[in-house]
């Protein structure tokens, strides 16, 4: 039971319906002829609810598959390691620059996630990297983050 | 007489070079993305969002427009010639595109899919062009109940043809309202659901959540399993069917574009659901039901016609109603706002332009992809060849781009980070995105007719029953829900999420 992918999936929308319609409910309700700001968060919360409630008693009458077996013979460490690149690269994005992150990001999947030779990795960084700079900040005049390369890239 | 006129005025709206090039654009991007698996017309969709600011608004909507019929004439490809569709509506192309491949009859498949496409969508073109005019006269007398009510409809419909639980689907269209609600209130100007964060106060971008939950989420499910692609070898050879080919191909056609533009129209349907209906029904008439999945050319001509009729179709509700009936059309119902367009009753009157410049476009759309997919066929299956590892990289970089260019803002980076991760743990225990995006687009316009509704009526319930049309939406939304109650109800759902899987 308590290894139940079903069960611990409503009940985590549970949870979550009910935070909804409390912070509806802390927003203000008002008036069927007025409803206020959380009226339609309320209501919705609610609906969440219940909807997560028929979900977990069905996982728990009909039972469902073993939360582990989903990720079983699967590639999760590769998957981790994407969201984790994701992360970083959003937290270094503006410090050190458009270009230097996504040759990072770009050679780090062609090599770790799933490995191509080096030149072909380094070929696929250096083009898609510099093209896309070229194509946003010249040709579309959309300004990305230089970083550490400003004195260099204007 | 005065369509015609009304048509002229498109042609010339859509014949400027600078329409030309995005109609071009777009319906080379639209084949592109539905040859390679991995990346649907969402994504891509989403990705060229941005791009459409720095043009008129009749060049930015064509040419989204173009990558979703684009997107339908190309997803076949994939299929016939790998087995893997391109995006969701050439899945059923699948089963007897690929086998025709594997007894050496690519040409054809490919070519009555090209064929098919082309007719359908050239009847959904002209169908949209009868319709919407009169639709759109019809929808001026519609108040704040009819299009709430409408909406809830719409929701209903596509969370009961979503495949697996409807208790699920429901419960993703409630969360995507409610995040569509984060941000200002319209009306008191109190923030919401926003926990003290200045970047909230707009809301949840669109972009980013979609290329979250479709791009991000599609990455790293493909990443998870070491999948490969085997591309079908063999010369494809003529792509002109033969005589008995058109003989069993051209009812299929027909019936094809005719039920998958009705089932466009209606909101929550859409080209995937057309293409399983056809299919279905081609294999129910058949007179060698025996033949489907073996390789039946009429298994591929009928939903092929369907899912492009389908796309035609599903572009009266949004610009008549203005109401997005799919996914693919809330991103374009983006696009009309982001130009300051509000696309319903009054677009054909107050924006002739583009109403009949789109129009128009689809007529030129339709021959560019025709041109791109018969003699071009070749560079397509080479594109299929770049492996999945190359590709995967730039697709999240361009993601990445796409989402960073819509705001300027490394928050709207870090929106999409969670929403992949959110849309990957959906997937893994069996709920669907598509539902949660199109409430999300509704959300603000169904509690906005809501709270419409509720003040003009002093707080009457009654309104949203006192009304036909009103009524009438409830009455089937109402059927909908309650349908998994009844047995016989419920295994006609489950025979549909059943062909879809």
């Amino acid at each position: 039971m308590l290894r139940n992918a079903q069960l611990w999936g409503g009940l985590f929308w549970l949870a979550f319906g009910l935070f909804i319609a409390f912070q509806g409910y802390e927003l203000g309700l008002g008036q069927a002829r007025e409803p206020g700001s959380g009226f339609a968060i309320f209501w919705l919360g609610l609906m969440m609810a219940a909807f997560a409630t028929s979900i977990v008693f069905s996982a728990i009458k009909n039972g469902s598959e073993d939360i582990a077996s989903l990720w079983r013979d699967t590639r999760w460490p590769k998957v981790l390691l994407i969201i984790v690149m994701l992360l970083v690269f959003g937290f270094l994005f503006e410090t050190i620059g458009f270009v230097i992150c996504s040759l990072v990001l770009l050679l780090v999947l062609m090599r770790v996630v799933d490995p191509v030779p080096w030149p072909t990795a380094l070929l696929v960084s250096f083009g898609a990297t510099f093209g896309m700079w070229y194509c946003l900040n010249k040709l579309l005049m959309i300004q990305l983050p230089n970083g550490w390369l400003s004195p260099w890239l204007g | 007489m005065e369509i015609l006129s009304a048509l002229g005025h498109g042609f010339a709206v859509a014949l400027q070079p600078i329409n030309l090039m995005a109609c071009f654009f777009g319906v080379f991007i639209g084949t592109l993305v539905g040859v390679l698996p991995g990346i649907g017309p969402v994504s891509a969709m989403a990705l060229l969002l941005p791009v459409t600011l720095s043009g008129s608004p009749e060049a930015g909507i064509i040419m989204m427009a173009g990558i979703y019929y684009g997107s339908m004439y190309g997803g076949s490809t994939t299929s016939i010639l790998v087995n893997i569709p391109g995006e969701a509506a050439s899945v059923i192309t699948c089963l007897d595109g690929h086998q025709m491949a594997k007894n050496g009859r690519a040409g054809p498949a490919l070519g009555i899919a090209a064929i098919g496409s082309f007719v359908a969508g050239t009847f959904a073109i002209v169908a949209l062009m009868l319709v919407a005019p009169w639709l759109a006269k019809f929808a001026i007398a519609f108040g704040p109940p009819e299009y709430f009510s409408l909406m809830v409809l719409g929701l209903t419909v596509l969370a009961f043809l979503t495949q697996g639980s409807m208790a699920k689907s429901l419960l993703m269209a409630c969360v995507g309202v409610t995040l569509g609600l984060v941000g200002i209130d319209q009306i008191t100007a109190a923030p919401r659901l926003t926990f003290d964060r200045l970047e909230l106060l707009d809301g949840v971008g669109l972009i980013p959540v979609v290329m979250g939950l479709f791009g991000v989420a599609e990455i790293l499910a493909n990443i998870e399993r070491s999948v490969q692609r085997e591309v079908v070898s063999a010369r494809i050879g003529s792509l002109w069917p033969t005589l008995q080919d058109w003989a069993y191909s051209k009812w299929a056609i027909a019936r094809g574009t005719i039920l998958g533009f009705f089932l466009g129209i209606l909101p929550g349907g859409g080209a995937v659901i057309s293409s399983f209906a056809s299919y279905a029904l081609e294999r129910r008439l058949s007179k060698r039901p025996e033949m489907f999945g073996k390789g039946a050319i009429e298994g591929v001509a009928g939903p092929e016609a369907a899912n492009n009729s389908a796309a035609g179709g599903a572009f009266i509700p949004l610009l008549t109603l203005g109401i997005p009936p799919n996914v693919v059309m809330a991103l374009l119902l983006g696009a009309f706002i982001i130009h300051g367009i509000q696309p319903g009753p009054l677009l054909i009157t107050q924006n002739p332009g583009i109403f009949w410049g789109i129009v128009a476009s689809m007529y030129i759309g339709n021959i560019m992809l025709l041109i791109l997919n018969f003699p071009l066929i070749g560079m397509w299956v080479q594109v299929l060849k770049v492996p999945y590892k190359l590709l995967f990289p730039l697709i999240l970089m361009f993601c990445i781009v796409g989402v960073f260019s819509s705001g300027s803002a490394v928050f709207d980076v870090f929106v999409m980070t969670v929403f992949g991760l959110i849309g990957y743990l959906m997937r893994k225990f069996g709920y669907e995105p598509a539902p949660l995006v199109l409430a999300f687009v509704l959300g603000p316009m169904v509690e906005n007719n809501l709270r419409k509704s509720l003040i003009l009526s002093q707080g009457d319930f009654s309104v949203f029953i006192e009304r036909p049309i009103s009524l009438a939406c409830l009455i089937v939304a109402a059927a909908m829900i309650l349908a998994p109650l009844l047995p016989v109800l419920r295994a006609k759902r489950e025979a549909v999420a059943l062909d879809q899987e």
